[in-house]
């Protein structure tokens, strides 16, 4: 049964209770509606108070100087000419687009691969521990994960030195060196999220019909050609929603590179929510560091409406 | 029929009866538990005396026994500590200029010299009024105190901290290391050059698991110090004038009274400078030869650990490191302190702190009586019983502080104002988080390349200072 037909029969199921009484199903429909307000109320407030307020305010105070201390003053357009001028926010930018290419690729491969392995491959117990053991790290403090991975990663005393040692190979220098330090991050980022793609995926996959693969398998296509041909298009929604979740997520990564490289060396691992932090924080421009926040939510939602858009190519629903 | 529904009353009051006990249980439980309240926050509810400190609740519990004894001083001004904990000073600023966002700001602020001039120049409150109306009660403190500190809180010809602490960048060194290296104590006057050799001769001793020379990227103790002994900096170091009413007040007979000032100022970037570039070069060869390490983003906060384990020859560091390592298990003959080896000058480094008072501050005139109370010889020695840091007065820098603790050269920690007056502060002005940042970030490219790699990090500095100082100034 297909979700439209599902939706009509239960429009259809509305209107048969209805139809007895007028007035008591208007009265009825005004006091479901009046339930679902309250029962909406608290999210709403939440949402307003702690999210929508913040934009606005945030967009607000991308057009004037402040310091916290001294009153703002209207500037215009000037944080943002500003902003576009620094060669750190160009470059911090940059990082970051090039950080969610290359995250997002390995995150989305790994959790599939791995969702794809679990699903099919091992028994069910196994299923269940492997199902926590990969979303366990979602779940740690990104600031103390990355403190831990500061010393993993040391490059005198680290522990990943000193079994690449055991192999004979010299000590790298993973936090001090651009690369190095570039690596390590998207490491460690994609270690502790690929957990929730992960989760996604196990999801999507038990929602494709076992029937489905069985007729496949009729028509010849086994291995590799059954995920190509069965798999990945079934999968197609869930794999646009966890990329879309994805991207998101890691166009705003900040607790990983700030913690294990300050950014550095150089600007190697500057991300455009950390320049947005040391403006504001640091520097306490917060009419700059608003005028990069404006910049970011533009492009996430640029990205985020591209991928939308696009998906109507990729994407099939059953 | 009505006994039925008498039934169902009584069943109805019994039912009644004990949800309502439950829910009093409950009730009165949530009530008698514990909790945080807004009135807990030190200084809101009540007209107490608010002060902010960087530190944990131990740091602020400590601080206890100082109160008590100011409290019986003046009955009349209820003091309450608020510790703030913050990964460093950057960081506590930060927390600080968020109270003051919200309307909280507290009243006194314990400062380094990370934030001096900048809340010198936005949020704190001259001391100079009180220092001339208390001048005779301040004498002994001034006498006791290296005015190259006092020097560090002038903004301006004005004076808007008491240095309570302070630490040089000096140079600790691994005894058994030196031992082993076939090395003996450094001379006091020792040159870049015999510091090399030194870390030569300890990588050729230990040449596994073992880092002759550790330093971490930050403003203090990475590169700074090297800079200075080289006569150099990579802001342009200048003073402003006036001040000369503290000076010649408590200072008037101090040999170094011809070098004070109204304050330092670095209002321009020096990283072009040929003597910077020297001095990264000269880094850059200890990190190419394997003599040093690549330093580190951030804090040292595990190099303690490691100089204990007796994995790494020598750090700069300040006399706050001692009780550390006594901590790691240390013993006083196993690590000693020297001064920072020389170039073209021994000029070292160091940060000192304070408490300001906030220009928002409720009581002006009770915060003034607290830090002229803390800077007393009975304040300090409550506030700093152990070698966690080093304190401003000089007679308190003594032999029983180190007792069984070490170093064996603890003398060094004083001498280092007391032999080079013009030992001066970490560049800090009140752009000084941009700054630092500016700074750090082209410090590991500057050391881990070819020279054309350096000449670029320089560059890029000198651009990036440039861009800091012109912001909020």
């Amino acid at each position: 049964m297909s979700t439209t037909t599902r939706h009509r029969e239960g429009q259809k199921h509305t209107a048969k209770q209805a139809a007895p009484g007028a007035a008591p199903a208007q009265s009825g429909w005004h006091s479901q509606r009046l339930l679902a307000w309250i029962f909406l109320a608290p999210t709403i407030l939440g949402m307003g108070l702690f999210t929508l307020v913040p934009i606005v305010a945030s967009v607000v105070l991308a057009f004037f100087r402040w310091d916290i201390i001294s009153a703002p003053s209207f500037v215009g357009f000037d944080n943002f000419a500003t902003v576009v001028q620094d060669p750190t926010v160009r470059v911090s930018f940059l990082n970051t687009i090039v950080f969610v290419l290359v995250a997002v690729s390995l995150q989305l491969g790994l959790a599939l691969a791995l969702a794809i392995m679990v699903q099919e491959k091992l028994p069910s117990w196994l299923r269940t521990f492997f199902r926590s053991a990969f979303f366990f790290p979602l779940i740690l403090s990104a600031a103390s994960v990355s403190i831990f991975m500061r010393y993993l990663f040391n490059e005198q005393f680290g522990v990943v030195n000193w079994f690449l040692s055991l192999a004979g190979i010299p000590a790298v220098p993973w936090l001090t060196t651009p690369g190095g330090s570039a690596a390590v991050v998207i490491m460690v980022y994609v270690w502790q999220n690929f957990g929730f793609s992960f989760l996604l995926f196990i999801g999507g996959l038990a929602s494709i019909p076992t029937e489905t693969y069985e007729a496949a398998s009729l028509d010849g296509a086994t291995g590799w050609r059954k995920h190509v041909y069965v798999t990945l298009p079934l999968l197609s929604p869930t794999t646009l929603l966890a990329s879309v979740m994805a991207i998101i997520s890691a166009l705003q990564v900040f607790d990983q590179p700030y913690v294990l490289t300050r950014g550095g060396p150089g600007d190697s691992t500057r991300t455009a929510v950390m320049v947005i932090f040391e403006s504001a924080f640091q520097r306490l421009e917060f009419g700059q560091a608003s005028a990069i926040g404006v910049l970011l939510m533009l492009i996430i939602m640029a990205i985020t409406a591209a991928q939308f858009r696009l998906s109507k190519r990729f994407v099939f629903y059953q | 029929m009505t006994g039925a529904t008498n039934g169902r009353l009584r069943e109805f009051s019994r039912r009644t009866a004990f949800g309502a006990l439950g829910a009093g249980i409950v009730g009165a439980t949530v009530a008698s538990w514990p909790r945080l309240s807004g009135t807990d926050i030190p200084g809101r509810g009540d007209n107490s005396l608010s002060i902010a400190i960087m530190g944990t609740a131990a740091d602020a519990a400590a601080r206890q026994r100082a109160i008590d004894a100011f409290t019986r001083l003046h009955p009349d001004i209820r003091v309450k500590v608020q510790a703030i904990q913050a990964v460093d000073w950057k960081d506590f600023f930060t927390k600080i200029l968020t109270m003051v966002a919200a309307g909280t700001p507290p009243d006194v602020v314990y400062v380094a010299t990370e934030g001096a001039q900048l809340f010198a120049d936005k949020l704190a409150h001259p001391l100079d009024e009180y220092l001339r109306r208390d001048a005779a009660d301040m004498a002994e403190f001034f006498a006791d105190v290296h005015p190259s500190l006092v020097e560090a809180f002038m903004y301006k010809g004005s004076l808007f901290q008491l240095p309570m602490d302070w630490n040089a960048a000096n140079m600790y060194y691994n005894t058994t290391a030196f031992r082993q290296a076939g090395l003996d104590r450094p001379a006091d006057d020792w040159t870049h050059v015999d510091f090399r050799s030194n870390l030569a001769a300890m990588k050729k001793a230990r040449p596994q698991d073992f880092t002759p020379y550790y330093w971490t990227n930050r403003l203090f103790g990475g590169v700074v110090p090297w800079l200075y002994a080289n006569d150099t900096s990579f802001l342009k170091e200048t003073k402003s004038t006036g001040g000369d009413w503290l000076w010649d007040s408590f200072y008037a007979n101090d040999p170094s009274r011809s070098l004070r000032s109204g304050g330092y100022q670095w209002l321009e970037p020096n990283a072009d400078d040929p003597r910077v570039f020297e001095s990264f070069d000269y880094l850059r060869g200890l990190v190419k030869d394997g003599l040093g390490v690549r330093p580190e983003e951030g804090g040292g906060s595990s190099l303690v650990g490691l100089f204990a384990s007796n994995r790494i020859g020598t750090t700069p560091a300040g006399g706050y490191w001692v009780q550390g390592l006594h901590e790691a298990g240390m013993k006083e003959n196993d690590f000693d302190v020297a001064f920072f080896p020389k170039r073209r000058t021994q000029r070292h480094q160091f940060g000192t702190a304070g408490y300001a008072i906030m220009k928002t501050a409720k009581d002006k005139d009770a915060a003034w009586e607290w830090i002229k109370f803390s800077s007393s010889r009975e304040a300090m020695e409550l506030i700093f019983p152990n070698p966690g840091t080093t304190p401003a007065r000089r007679s308190m820098v003594n032999e029983a502080l180190y007792k069984g603790k070490g170093p064996a050269h603890w003398k060094v920690f004083y001498d280092t104002l007391d032999k080079y007056p013009t030992t001066g502060p970490i560049p800090a002005p009140p752009q000084q988080a941009a700054v630092e940042t500016a700074l750090m970030k082209n410090v590991s490219l500057a050391v881990s390349g070819d020279e054309r790699q350096l000449k670029q990090a320089l560059d890029s500095m000198q651009r990036d200072l440039e861009i800091a100082l012109r912001r909020q100034s």
